[in-house]
């Protein structure tokens, strides 16, 4: 094998090792942040009963804001080696 | 019988051929039974994304309905309480006020004063019973207890004392007039 193939490929193995750290943080982070939601969703219930009204409206923006966060990191974030076109994200490998 | 027909006979009569017969789709499709069972990692993100979805609107869900209850102002009908008049001292009796649907527990204890409560625990609703050793009103979900002339929360993880169902004795015979519930956080 050539020196260029060799670094080529070299270079493939350490994009795709990087892109399945980037899915496993998304996956970690995802997980994390709907762990918080459930908490929020009990203390949220906790509250209603106890009457406290004064904590529910944080308590509801703070599950907004887990979702949003959600919904930024499932839409938007993507792997380093991904760039986006007027076609949408393609791997640098396709353009 | 038409051509048609006869190849439809003759794919069905043989699963090998119905392989066959589906082998131009599987290049389309090209669909494992064994990978259609595994989850991707893009499909459990969404996954995640949905139930993410659904815990805000779970949260604001919960919100919302408190924020109508507490807006709504009750007008409560006294209803007499049948039964009352013949509780023993230091016994419990459970009856429905103000709707059909919400259970209570009239108390009268052992100086002959009634008391009575909504029976649901403040803590995550599981119904208060009296104990008659202890003279006071449990909840056997968490171990809380309250006060039976108060209503006040005396230990466990309750956050507030009972709603309190206020009686009235009108001829010898127990009326229940109004609802009252209570809003600070360990009163007693």
């Amino acid at each position: 094998m050539s020196m260029k193939a060799e670094l080529k490929t070299a270079d493939k193995q350490r994009s795709q090792a990087g892109q399945a750290a980037v899915w496993q943080a998304r996956l970690i982070m995802l997980v994390m942040i709907n762990i918080a939601q459930l908490w929020i969703l009990a203390a949220t219930v906790d509250a209603v009963l106890a009457r406290h009204y004064s904590v529910l409206i944080p308590l509801v923006v703070g599950s907004g804001v887990c979702f949003l966060i959600t919904l930024s990191i499932i839409r938007w974030w993507r792997p380093t080696s991904r760039k986006k076109t007027s076609s949408g994200y393609v791997r640098d490998d396709y353009r | 019988m038409s051509d048609l027909t006869k190849t439809i006979n003759r794919v069905l009569s043989d699963e090998s051929d119905v392989q066959r017969a589906t082998a131009p789709y599987q290049a389309d499709f090209p669909y494992e039974r064994d990978e259609e069972a595994q989850v991707t990692r893009r499909e459990f993100c969404n996954f995640l994304g949905l139930t993410s979805a659904a815990l805000f609107i779970g949260a604001g869900g919960f919100a919302a309905k408190a924020a109508l209850d507490a807006r709504k102002s009750e007008s409560f009908v006294a209803a007499p309480i049948d039964g009352a008049e013949a509780l023993a001292p230091n016994s419990s009796m459970n009856f429905n006020y103000p709707a059909a649907g919400d259970s209570a527990i009239l108390v009268r204890t052992s100086d002959g004063t009634y008391h009575a409560y909504g029976q649901k625990c403040t803590h995550l609703s599981c119904p208060v019973y009296y104990s008659r050793d202890h003279q006071r009103l449990e909840c056997p979900c968490h171990e809380g207890a309250f006060d039976v002339a108060s209503g006040n929360v005396l230990y466990g993880p309750p956050p507030r004392a009972l709603d309190a169902i206020e009686i009235e004795v009108r001829s010898g015979q127990v009326w229940a007039v109004g609802r009252r519930a209570s809003t600070d956080e360990h009163e007693s």
